[in-house]
């Protein structure tokens, strides 16, 4: 007698079971190490050598004069020689800390901005397309502004630095606000927090995708902004940073120094992306399931 | 003795009652009545289905009783904690896992690392999943996700300190986006959940055959405005065939008056 009554919730429970282990997704399994290595260090490694190999045949080849188009070899000596008398580790320190520090006032500056800006209708109307505007304008045009405020010291190039990063970083948090789900803050409601629980455990970790984003950005615009400032305002007591060690080559007219000093500055943009903001996007992103970019 | 005793435990018998609700969203010519004059109980512990076709304000009166909204006239009175809610998508929080988005309410609400813990694994448990604790929404599938909307909405119930209070669950057609079969084994699941927690559930549903497995009571809607134009009554004991064709025709009816509008 208790067998059907028994026999149906066992039977539902297994139905149930099976289709959770049919109906879940099944992610890819990740690559092994060789693989990630081959896939994604050797491209970029093979087109450096291509750009390498080509440009050698260019000037073998001597369509243009020496001192336009020096030797891959030249280049090569003049940063060698850098290494060797330990002054491009000065350059490199000079420029990522300033940069570093300019990031993280424009990060300080920035986030407060973006929640005001995508929370409060008066603040977006006033100073919303503004802000966009400013992301569009190069901060080198800011430099002529900032020597005459501050003369030629480091408050200029904070300054010129702090307007590159703090818009890309501001307006990053309102698109990552503004893309939040509009179902994510009404479940916060109904259960019951508060607006800064809802901020806290809400708001900010489901924008957390569009803020790195501008983040990211906010960095490349901090770096770019600097170099722009450190290749005009000079003065001996700034330093020398990259982007003073680029100027000097144009000044000297040394082709080499000039191409060593733009592959020295690409290569630090390129490292910090690869060092710093590439794991903590993929981490953030990997945990949402948002992995087709990576 | 308990006869005697004033408040308002002894004056209602109801989770939860609405009197006269009227909702109408905008003002003057342009104005929209949703909601016309509802008048609607659940009593403690009863499964009550609100069916209606689109637009006859259903998840607007969710809204209403969820305090997500305020009704323009009339009175709603909870006598159950903060109403939980479920929606049609789960809206799990994606950076979270299922665990986490269970303990969200309870963090919420002020509990402890290690009371919380326990309360999610007991409501994961509740609901079949406790072995899917550490996975995020995005490597479950719609109907795991949908439980996890459940436990967390029951989770959603809990307050710090009392325990015996009466709960309700408020649900937007919680289904509807699943494959008939997940939907099936949902429906079941639900209704065991509801017995062994003794939660007074408000459903809407615009699916007849559902309300009819699930309800104790189906009450039917209007449409533009809303208005409670039938009910019944003890529907498990009916004949499921028979009722869901009565309710059917009723509902057919209500939607062809728009016909000449």
């Amino acid at each position: 007698m208790p067998q059907p009554d028994q026999a149906a919730p066992d039977l539902d429970e297994a139905v149930g079971a099976g289709l959770d282990r049919l109906d879940a997704p099944v992610g890819p399994r990740p690559a092994s190490l060789r693989r990630r290595f081959v896939r994604g260090f050797l491209p970029p490694v093979g087109a450096l050598v291509l750009l390498v190999v080509v440009w050698q045949i260019l000037w073998a080849a001597a369509f243009w004069p020496e001192t336009s188009l020096p030797a891959p070899l030249d280049v090569w000596n003049e940063f060698a020689g850098t290494v060797a008398d330990g002054s491009v580790f000065g350059f490199i320190w000079t420029s990522v800390h300033r940069a570093a520090l300019g990031f993280a006032a424009g990060v300080v500056l920035g986030t407060p901005l973006g929640v005001l800006v995508a929370k409060v209708r008066v603040v977006r109307a006033a100073i919303g397309p503004l802000l966009s505007g400013l992301q569009s304008l190069p901060s080198v045009a800011w430099v002529p502004a900032a020597v005459i405020w501050f003369g030629i010291n480091d408050g200029a190039i904070y300054f010129v630095v702090l307007l590159g990063s703090v818009p890309s970083i501001a307006n990053g948090l309102v698109s990552g606000i503004d893309q939040i789900p509009p179902i994510l803050p009404r479940v916060g409601k109904v259960m019951g927090a508060g607006r800064l629980a809802a901020a806290r455990h809400i708001l900010l970790p489901a924008a957390l995708p569009g803020f790195l984003a501008g983040l990211k950005q906010g960095w490349a615009f901090s770096w770019r902004s600097l170099m722009a400032a450190e290749l005009i305002a000079r003065s001996p007591s700034l330093g020398v940073g990259l982007g003073t060690y680029l100027n000097d080559g144009s000044s000297y007219n040394s082709m080499p120094k000039v191409i060593a000093a733009i592959f020295l500055i690409l290569f630090v943009g390129v490292a910090i992306e690869l060092a710093v903001f590439r794991p903590l996007e993929r981490s953030v992103l990997r945990a949402r399931g948002l992995t087709g970019a990576l | 003795m308990t006869t005697t005793l004033p408040g308002p435990a002894a004056t209602t018998s109801a989770a939860v009652h609405l009197d006269g609700v009227q909702k109408v969203f905008g003002s003057g010519g342009g104005a929209v009545q949703a909601l016309d004059g509802v008048d609607l109980t659940v009593a403690p512990g009863e499964f009550v289905c609100l069916l209606g076709a689109s637009g006859c304000g259903k998840t607007t009166l969710l809204n209403l009783v969820a305090g997500l909204d305020e009704p323009s006239a009339g009175q709603i009175t909870l006598t159950t904690s903060r109403p939980a809610v479920m929606f049609q998508e789960a809206a799990l929080m994606p950076w979270l896992t299922a665990t986490r988005n269970v303990e969200l309410p309870l963090r919420l609400a002020g509990f402890g690392r290690s009371e919380r813990q326990e309360k999610a694994a007991d409501l994961l448990e509740l609901v079949r999943l406790a072995g899917a604790g550490r996975k995020r929404p995005h490597e479950l599938s719609g109907g795991m996700r949908q439980r996890v909307a459940l436990a967390r909405a029951l989770a959603a119930t809990h307050r710090v300190g009392g325990d015996d209070e009466q709960a309700l669950l408020l649900m937007d057609e919680p289904f509807a986006a699943l494959d008939a079969i997940t939907r099936d084994v949902l429906q079941s699941e639900l209704l065991r959940v509801w017995r062994s927690t003794g939660t007074s559930v408000l459903f809407v549903t615009h699916d007849v055959r559902e309300a009819v497995r699930l309800g104790q009571r189906v009450v039917l809607l209007s449409s533009r405005p809303g208005r409670v134009v039938h009910e019944w009554q003890d529907v498990p004991s009916a004949d499921p065939e028979e009722l869901a064709e009565e309710i059917t025709a009723d509902l057919r009816e209500v939607i062809s008056t728009h016909a000449a509008a």
